[in-house]
């Protein structure tokens, strides 16, 4: 599987030159046991804190935000997106050292990239409903859903925790590519699939929830659909924002 | 049962007759007009009838009761025959009924009907007079009949008849179908195995069968017939067999091939029946004799016409025994001669005859007529194809038949007799428009035949009345209207009808010429027809010439007919008068045009009947104004006489007959005359009363006779019951007894019906004989003879010449016989004493007479209806030889058209082939032309090819000419040729000369010049000679050394400019290669480049990860120095007090507490003496203080080992800088933040031995600390106090120097000011360590040593700022160089 190859390459982990994939990975494993061992020595960490975690404070500690051992506070909403999404990494990755540099690539990169456009996707997802299913858009908007769908665990986690692996993949395939739009375009397809539970919801909560627990049966089919209408709407991959 | 039918029918008869009455008396005094004394009569003769019919009625009940059934049913037919079938023309005499009737009957009917419980019950309803109630309770019997399959209905139904004799009953038990025929032959059988039902029950059967239903056929499969056969063979009763023979004949052509199985009971039958004639073992009187003898030769007909080889060999076989010789001498023999050869007896076999396959071709009708083709009696044959000449030959009457049989209804008419002539009655039932549109066609023929049909008249008149003598045309079935055929005789009128005007000359012509009666008869009869023909759609007639009409017939025959009959007996005498004849035929066409008439007359009958029966009387009255009358109405008369003048005829003519044969016996020999038969015995009797009661009485029973006949006809014209004629008119007579008699007494049934049926005959015969005084008395004896030799001997007749009569004949006359009987009884009735004794004596007498009669009448209606339902047959037939012959007309004009256009193509043909011929002609002359030009153009073509030859040789003699020219041209040419060559060569030659003698001249002016230079050069050489000799020859010498020198010089230089070029050669070749090798080394450059740079971009991303490293490695050590710090600050929390404490004894006491504490010693007090300063500073002061404090040791670590000392030194060193650094970047954090980053690189580029090294070191540092220095500790033993002092001192002067550099920079501007000029000042110094720093070694000594020196000098002078400012100059001065360094290499 070169998925995960691929994504250390487009995510910067490893340089283009193969010749030096071996000394540089052996540079980011040895920058991940400095970190880990730091980390251990600090007693931020130990045997039992969950790999998510480590790598949260790895990646706090690397950007000079890890707090005092002492005034460690419970993960606050970004910290849970970066669980989120560790986690999700970790199913798709055996390797922790690969593990840790993916995320924290994936994240810093997605912020970097992505920061500014993450806000204007509800509005685009409204458009495209507008366009694909305009009921259901006046549906969620005259239940005032509209504005409480779970943006947050669509657009700033990647639906980590929202779609099976398989199908996060894929989709994350396009984000690291560089692709936010598509993002948009998984979310649209949910609601689409959806349509006739969230048509029978009235109450903005409900669907929230259904929302953020749907059905992990057919996720590869709404993905496969969502990556149709990102073909649709956005053209070819070059096109693609 | 009987008393509620005689209640039944009283009302109905009452209105019903009624109304006439009232017309007649109404209009009585019309008839006083004309004759007063007839009026009387009649009136008498009225309150005659009244009484008598009182009387009857109650002297008679006991004869009416004992023949209940018959009467009742005959009563019934005559109901429902007027009731039921009777057009809109009766409808208010029914009207009237329902309304007498509506109170009992139509409420029960309802009410019945409603209920529905029973059809059966509903059976007696079917009596009732209102039409629709009648419709409705048939309905309702025929849904029964349709819905239930048992039998019940319809067993009750037959009861129902046999009981009643209903007419409802037989129209619905005959139209029964399918499913029910079994139950109703099974029925019908079981009634015949009773006997007293048999006869009705044959009667039921005998219609029945003439309906002809669709399952007639299987009949023969039932019991049914085998009963019949039986009953035929073994029964005694002449009126049952007489019926069932009659039912046998009518059923053979039915169940042709049926007769496989029985046709030796058929013959056994005939055989029985035959025999009885003569053996008469039931003694039944004469006329049932005669009955039985007319039905017995229609079976012989039948069966010889239908097997004959079969019949034939019976006869032969059955006769041929000695015991039945007698019977067939006596009445098969007879029967034989009126058949001819049957072609079957030729060319069929037995087997062959009853082969069904024979029969399957057959209709019903074609076996009648196959049947009648074979005979050869008048009355019975058919005229059919083929037979023709035998009739002719045998009878001249019927001599014309056979040629127009189609096309002159004349000869037709007058030969069929009665039946012709009662067509009138028939005609209603044929359809309207088949005569209609026959006339044009039928018309063509008569126009082109009307001199035959002249001829045809007369012979007919011929005919007419010699058979009147044997016949005097009466016949029971003109008398009751059912006769002829409709079809072909039918059409004989139209004809007349429409091309009547081609006949009317001739008719003319007859009745002008035979006629000796006044011209007044001959408008009469030639008007009709253009009339007929003009009106002939127009039915409805105006009643005045209706009524007009009949009278003038009946003068005619009052006057002309009755001397007809009276000639009768002449004409067998062989004395016929042209008069007579011319009459008869008059009569006879009149009788014709009338029959058509009839059929439009139909509807008004109702009507008519009631003017007519007054007019009548009027009539007889006044014959001669009515004949004005007449000629003046007579457009409308066809129709009247069409209605009534056949009934007419006859009646006149038999009456006439009669009442000449009465008046004969009574003057002559009245007794005589009755023992010779009983017939006329009876006559004889009412003679006497005629002759008492005088003229008077006879014109009243006349005139009422008369009006009888004509209620009689009215009643039975209706199509469907012409069976119920005969009985129903003996009703209808009674009850116009009852009519005419003034009082309503008279509403009694008429006691003998069969009398009263006479009746209808006599009144007219009355009149006339009244009217007519002159009889011939001669004549009438010898009529009476030939009676009694008509009957009694047939024989006889035969040797008279005249052909024997058939038993047809002989029933005819019987019948007539009977009419005249009857008229005699009627006469006799009216006579009020005679009435009177009737009851009182006579009742006994007329029992056994009355029985008979009945019988007879039974018999004779039997006869009636075998004979309507022969006519049936022929008119089924005539129907489809009709559709044949227009078939055949059309083909025939489609075959003249076809000829036609034959003819106009033979026409075209010829003239095209004229044309054809004419063409050819031209065609012909152009190709004669064409040869002349031809021919002519082939000379020309000749001449112009000879022409061309001549030119041909001509051509080539040229040519040969030619030739020899041009080789002599060629010859020619050749010598000019070579004389040209000659004289070339010789120019040639010429010009040769003449170069050479310019040659010459020139070599001599040559020779000339060179002589005088030779001369000249002579002279100079002698000169010269001269001169050399003179002058030295010494320089030569050096000249050639010269010149030796010089080429030996110029070698040298060529040797040498040679050697340059090779070098030049060799010089370009290496510059050529260094240019290639320059090109190959720049491409070399370009891909070290290239790799250069692909290995910059590996170096640049390796170094990234390996900054990235590097930059986690800070964060990492940053944590870590924080963490430490606040390990530190939690230490230096918990230890304030401790070390107040122990620090001072601590720093020797403990050799790991001055270590340890030494740090914080120095710090306690700097944090003590800065209390003032943040407390987020304290951390960055006490590295400060630390470095400070390590500084001071660095001697000793210098002092020490090696190892430790650069341990420590090297912690020392690097600490200052690691730490200041961050003591320096922390604190500016936020003003000089890019400074860090920017340093790192800096020192480690400064320090390339750094890096890793330095980061192991920075751990060893960290983690060895305590190590080192335990081993500092253990190794420094000796000098702690110093250092501990040094320490000391350090820090005292350090908490005073360090703020200065460190923290007034920024916050005072004074001491920013002192630092930065030094740099300035010691460039050169920093310049030179920099650049020296590899070698570090030195400068470490040398900073060292500066910094040894310093504090030295700082001990040596006491706390002198220099020093201070000396090392944070230098550090700010290595800071610079970092940045110069920077530069450079960015």
């Amino acid at each position: 599987m070169y998925r995960v190859h691929v994504w250390k390459v487009l995510l910067g982990i490893l340089p283009p030159h193969s010749d030096s994939h071996a000394l540089v990975g052996g540079y980011r494993k040895e920058q991940y046991q400095d970190i880990l061992e730091a980390l251990e020595v600090m007693r931020y960490v130990n045997s039992s804190t969950p790999s998510t975690h480590i790598y949260l404070h790895m990646f706090q500690l690397e950007s000079q935000v890890l707090p005092r051992c002492s005034e460690i506070t419970p993960p606050d909403e970004e910290n849970e997106d970066f669980l989120s999404i560790s986690r999700a990494m970790e199913e798709i990755v055996d390797n922790p050292v690969d593990c840790y540099w993916l995320i924290k690539c994936f994240i810093s990169q997605f912020h970097l990239k992505f920061g500014d456009s993450i806000p204007h996707l509800p509005k685009s997802l409204e458009h495209y409903l507008s366009q694909e299913e305009p009921r259901l858009l006046s549906h969620l908007k005259n239940t005032g859903a509209l504005t409480q769908l779970p943006y947050n665990l669509w657009f700033k986690c990647c639906f980590a925790g929202c779609l099976p692996e398989s199908s996060l993949q894929r989709v994350w395939d396009k984000v690291i590519s560089g692709s936010c739009k598509i993002l948009v375009f998984v979310a649209l397809e949910i609601l689409l699939s959806c349509k006739i539970m969230l048509l029978g919801i009235n109450r903005p909560e409900g669907m929230v929830k259904f929302l953020c627990n749907i059905p992990r049966e057919n996720t590869d089919a709404i993905v496969t659909k969502a990556i149709d209408l990102w073909h649709k709407y956005c053209g070819t991959l070059v096109h693609a924002v | 049962m009987r008393s509620s039918h005689v209640g039944h029918a009283k009302p109905h008869h009452a209105p019903f007759v009624l109304p006439p009455v009232g017309d007649t008396v109404g209009k009585q005094p019309e008839t006083k007009e004309w004759t007063s004394a007839g009026t009387r009569v009649w009136i008498k003769y009225r309150r005659h009838t009244a009484v008598g019919g009182a009387v009857r009625c109650s002297t008679w009940r006991r004869p009416v009761e004992c023949s209940s059934s018959n009467r009742g049913a005959w009563r019934l037919y005559w109901r429902v025959g007027p009731g039921v079938l009777q057009a809109g023309g009766d409808g208010h005499s029914e009207r009237d009924a329902a309304a007498s009737t509506s109170c009992t009957t139509t409420t029960t009917t309802t009410t019945m009907a409603r209920e529905q419980p029973n059809v059966g019950d509903l059976l007696p309803l079917l009596e009732t007079s209102d039409r629709h109630q009648l419709e409705e309770i048939r309905g309702l019997i025929n849904e029964q009949l349709s819905t239930e399959r048992g039998s019940m209905l319809l067993n009750s139904l037959v009861d129902y008849f046999l009981e009643t004799n209903s007419a409802q009953a037989v129209n619905i038990l005959s139209s029964v179908r399918e499913p029910h025929d079994k139950h109703l032959l099974d029925r019908m059988n079981e009634c015949m195995t009773k006997q007293a039902c048999r006869l009705p029950t044959l009667t039921l059967l005998g219609h029945v069968i003439r309906k002809q239903p669709s399952w007639i056929h299987k009949i023969a499969r039932y019991p049914l017939l085998l009963s019949l056969l039986k009953c035929l063979k073994t029964d005694t009763d002449v009126v049952v067999l007489i019926t069932g023979v009659l039912v046998l004949i009518t059923l053979l052509p039915m169940i042709p091939q049926a007769g496989k199985q029985h046709l030796w009971e058929y013959f056994d039958i005939f055989g029985r029946l035959a025999s009885w004639n003569l053996k008469n073992p039931g003694h039944v009187s004469e006329v049932y004799l005669i009955h039985l003898h007319a039905s017995v030769y229609s079976l012989f007909h039948r069966l010889y016409g239908m097997y004959p080889c079969n019949f034939v060999s019976y006869l032969r076989s059955h006769y041929s025994m000695k015991e039945n010789m007698e019977t067939f001498e006596e009445v098969v023999k007879p029967m034989l001669e009126h058949v001819r050869l049957h072609p079957e007896l030729v060319t069929g076999t037995k087997d062959h005859e009853l082969d069904h396959t024979r029969w399957k071709k057959y209709e019903i009708h074609d076996i009648v007529i196959e049947c009648a083709k074979v005979s050869l009696d008048p009355k019975e044959a058919s005229c059919e194809e083929g037979y023709a000449t035998m009739p002719e030959s045998f009878y001249p009457q019927i001599h014309m038949r056979p040629q127009d049989c189609t096309s002159s209804p004349y000869t037709d008419l007058h030969s069929s007799y009665g039946s012709s002539s009662s067509t009138p009655f028939s005609t209603p039932r044929q359809p309207l428009a088949p005569p209609l549109s026959l006339p044009p066609f039928s018309g063509t023929q008569s126009s082109h035949r009307s001199p035959q049909t002249s001829r045809r008249q007369n012979s007919t008149c011929e005919l007419n009345s010699s058979c009147g003598g044997k016949d005097p045309l009466w016949s029971p079935s003109s008398l009751c209207g059912m006769a002829t055929p409709p079809s072909s005789r039918g059409m004989s009128p139209n004809l007349e009808l429409s091309h009547s005007a081609s006949h009317l000359p001739s008719r003319f012509h007859c009745t002008s010429g035979g006629k000796g009666t006044p011209a007044s008869s001959t408008p009469a009869t030639s008007s009709p027809p253009p009339t007929l023909s003009d009106d002939f759609p127009i039915i409805s007639l105006p009643t005045n010439t209706v009524q007009s009409s009949p009278p003038r017939k009946d003068r005619r025959h009052a006057e002309g007919g009755k001397p007809v009959l009276v000639r009768q007996e002449p004409v067998k005498d062989v004395e016929k008068s042209a008069e007579i004849s011319a009459n008869r035929d008059s009569g006879a066409a009149e009788n014709v045009s009338m029959t058509l008439t009839e059929l439009s007359v139909f509807m008004k009958k109702q009507e008519l009947e009631l003017q007519l029966r007054t007019e009548k009387e009027k009539e007889e009255a006044a014959i001669t104004e009515e004949l004005l009358k007449i000629t003046e109405e007579k457009q409308e008369l066809p129709s009247l006489r069409g209605f009534d003048s056949p009934f007419f005829h006859t009646t006149e003519t038999l009456t006439g007959y009669q009442a000449q044969d009465k008046t004969h016996s009574s003057v002559q020999a009245g007794g005589s005359v009755r023992d010779a038969h009983r017939v006329s015995s009876t006559p004889d009797k009412a003679e006497n009363t005629v002759n008492s009661s005088g003229g008077g009485g006879d014109s009243r029973s006349s005139a009422l006779g008369l009006e009888q006949s004509w209620s009689f006809q009215s009643c039975f014209t209706p199509i469907d019951h012409h069976l119920h004629r005969s009985p129903s008119a003996l009703d209808d007579e009674v009850a116009k007894l009852g009519m005419f008699s003034p009082s309503p007494r008279s509403k009694t049934p008429a006691p003998v019906p069969y009398e009263s049926f006479f009746d209808l005959a006599l009144p007219r015969a009355a009149s006339l004989f009244v009217g007519q005084k002159t009889t011939e008395a001669v004549h009438k004896a010898a009529l009476e003879k030939l009676l009694q030799r008509e009957e009694g001997l047939e024989d006889g007749e035969e040797e008279e010449g005249v052909v024997s009569a058939s038993p047809l004949e002989v029933l005819d006359r019987l019948v007539q016989q009977g009419s005249d009987v009857h008229d005699k009884v009627l006469k006799r009735l009216p006579l009020p004493s005679k009435s009177a004794d009737w009851t009182h004596f006579g009742g006994s007498a007329p029992l056994d007479e009355l029985h008979t009669l009945r019988s007879q009448l039974l018999l004779l209606h039997n006869q009636l209806l075998y004979e309507r339902y022969k006519r049936e047959q022929h008119a089924v037939r005539n129907r489809r030889l009709l559709r044949r012959i227009i078939n055949a007309t059309a083909l025939e004009e489609q075959n003249n058209a076809m000829k036609g256009q034959l003819n106009l193509q033979s026409v075209d043909i010829l003239s095209l082939r004229e044309s054809l011929q004419v063409e050819q002609q031209r065609y012909r002359q152009l190709w004669e032309d064409r040869e002349t030009v031809v021919t002519r153009l082939h000379s020309q073509i000749r001449q112009l090819q000879q022409g061309r030859d001549d030119y041909y040789t001509k051509n080539q003699e040229l040519q040969s000419k030619l030739q020899e020219c041009q080789k002599t041209m060629d010859e020619l040419e050749a010598e000019l040729q070579r004389a040209n060559n000659k004289v070339c060569h010789t120019g040639h030659l010429l010009n040769q000369m003449t170069i050479k003698l310019s040659n010459s001249e020139s070599t001599q002016q040559q020779m000339s010049f060179l002589n005088k230079q030779l001369l000249l050069l002579g002279e100079a050489h002698k000169l010269s000679m001269q001169e050399l000799h003179h002058s030295s020859t010494d320089n030569t010498k050096e000249t050639q050394m010269l010149q030796v020198s010089h080429v030996k010089e110029v070698e040298t230089l060529k040797q040498s400019l040679l050697l340059q070029g090779q070098k030049l050669e060799a010089a370009q070749q290496r510059v050529s290669e260094l240019e290639t090798h320059l090109s190959k080394k720049e491409h070399l450059i370009a891909e070290q480049k290239k790799f250069l740079e692909d290995v910059k971009c590996q170096a640049k991303a390796e170094l990234q990860a390996s900054d990235n490293r590097y930059q986690a490695q800070r964060r990492i050590t940053q944590l870590l120095q924080t963490e430490l710090l606040q390990l530190y600050s939690r230490v230096e929390i918990e230890a304030p007090a401790s070390n107040a404490a122990s620090s001072p004894p601590g720093g020797r006491a403990d050799p790991h507490a001055p270590a340890d504490t030494s740090v914080p010693v120095p710090d306690g007090p700097s944090k003590s003496h800065k209390n003032e300063a943040a407390a987020s500073r304290s951390p960055h002061d006490s590295p400060r203080g630390n470095g400070s404090t390590l500084s001071p040791g660095q001697p000793k670590a210098s002092n020490s080992s090696k190892s430790s000392a650069n341990a420590v030194n090297g912690s020392q060193d690097l600490a200052p800088p690691l730490l200041v650094e961050p003591l320096l970047s922390c604190p500016h954090m936020s003003p000089l933040a890019p400074l860090p980053p920017v340093d790192t690189p800096l020192t480690v580029g400064s320090y390339p031995s750094a890096k890793s090294f330095l980061g192991m070191r920075a751990r060893e540092l960290f983690r060895n600390k305590s190590e080192s220095q335990c081993d500092d500790d253990e190794e420094q033993q000796p000098p702690p106090p110093l250092l501990a002092g040094l320490a000391h001192t350090l820090k005292t002067e350090l908490c005073v120097e360090q703020p200065g550099p460190g923290y007034t920079g920024p916050v005072s501007p004074a001491p920013s000011l002192a630092p930065t000029p030094p740099p300035a000042s010691v460039p050169a110094a920093p310049l030179t360590v920099s650049t020296k720093q590899p070698p570090s070694e030195p400068q470490r000594q040398q900073q060292r040593g500066s910094n040894q020196e310093s504090p030295r000098r700082k001990a040596g002078a006491g706390g002198r700022g220099q020093a201070g400012a000396g090392r944070p100059r230098q550090q700010h001065l290595k800071i610079m160089d970092y940045n110069e360094t920077h530069h450079e290499h960015s």
